[in-house]
């Protein structure tokens, strides 16, 4: 209880049940896509090649997973060179 | 009983992590089902680490165990150990001083077809882990409950046991959520069931509540399902309830709801 109040007051939005759900949204992607790291490098080169290959690409190009319960989504954000 | 007369269904009980409960919701909901009338037995398939005799409170019955039979050395009959409390439950012992790559898949799902026209159910205390021991125990699982704790690391091996289950054609896989602290939940100092169904994507076949009677029964190798006053028993009996096919809703465990239950219970008794 006291630890509730001092959340409330110190304006700590997030409690450690927060934490809990967020830390294991993050890690059970990770873990349902096997080595995720190296396989989102793999995934980020090679899509950025094809698409460098039509159009010219600048800023910082994204490729990420977004997850929500049991389905995934790969988020490309690709900036493209205007005019 | 109305599958009497059909071969059994093997249940296989298994979490990844260790320390979650799975040999204690071996041996409640086992012996909630024997005391229902169903013919049950229960496997210890964690062999070097066995846990189930001395759960159950049957380690000094013990003469032969899941490898002797395996091996030739007694039959299957001889090595059941027969419960104390209840005629119709049986438990087939894990050998102590040998090593789960001692027996084989293969061996499990003869042994399983051996006990299916006897039982109605027969449960399989799966070892922590994802290795050999792992695959021996879901080799002849017609389903399996997935046992965790609302915490991280829990509920991570369980998200990977349930892949591997899926990997390997499980459709009926069911949830027990084991060691729920209501008060921690509402504080936000704990994960919800709702939170660990919405990671999981599994369906709920239970909630036990945080209970120092399972402790108690442990130390005097009885299981809690015989303590009316248990939280945790009220839990487990409703497993055995719903794995049977009944229809039973989920409780809150609830403080408040409980008291009111208990001191209700109280004074209608006197």
């Amino acid at each position: 209880m006291l630890d509730l109040i001092k959340r409330i007051f110190s304006g700590e939005s997030s409690s450690p049940r927060d934490q809990a759900n967020s830390r294991l949204r993050l890690v059970l992607t990770h873990d349902r896509l096997g080595s995720s790291a190296q396989l989102m490098e793999t995934l980020k080169e090679e899509i950025l090649e094809v698409i460098a290959r039509h159009v010219d690409i600048e800023g910082n190009p994204e490729v990420r997973l977004i997850t929500e319960g049991k389905h995934a989504a790969l988020d490309i954000n690709i900036p493209i060179k205007g005019r | 009983m109305e599958n009497k007369n059909k071969d059994g269904q093997v249940i296989v009980v298994t979490s990844g992590k260790g320390g979650v409960g799975k040999t204690t919701t071996v041996a409640n909901v086992a012996s909630a089902l024997a005391k229902m009338g169903h013919r049950v037995v229960v496997i210890d398939l964690d062999i070097g680490l066995k846990k189930l005799d001395l759960i159950l409170g049957l380690e000094n019955r013990v003469i032969y165990d899941i490898i002797q039979v395996i091996e030739g050395e007694c039959t299957l009959k001889q090595a059941l150990v027969k419960d104390k409390r209840f005629p119709e439950l049986y438990m087939l012992p894990a050998a102590q001083t040998r090593n789960k790559e001692d027996i084989t898949p293969e061996q499990v799902v003869a042994l399983c077809a051996q006990l299916r026209p006897d039982f109605d159910y027969i449960f399989i205390d799966c070892p922590a882990g994802i290795e050999q021991g792992f695959r021996n125990a879901i080799a002849a699982a017609d389903q399996a409950l997935v046992v965790t704790n609302p915490e991280v690391s829990a509920v991570r091996d369980a998200d990977r046991i349930i892949g591997m289950l899926e990997s390997a054609a499980f459709t009926d896989i069911k949830l027990v959520v084991n060691r729920l602290r209501n008060e921690m939940v509402r504080q936000g100092d704990m994960l919800s069931v709702d939170d660990l169904l919405e990671h999981l994507c599994i369906d709920l076949v239970g909630i036990v509540p945080e209970d120092k009677g399972i402790l108690v029964s442990t130390n005097k190798g009885e299981p809690v399902v015989l303590n009316e006053r248990s939280q945790a028993a009220i839990a487990f009996n409703n497993i055995a309830r719903r794995l049977s096919g009944e229809d039973i809703e989920f409780l809150s465990f609830d403080d408040e709801s409980f008291w009111r239950r208990l001191t209700r219970g109280l004074f209608s008794s006197r």
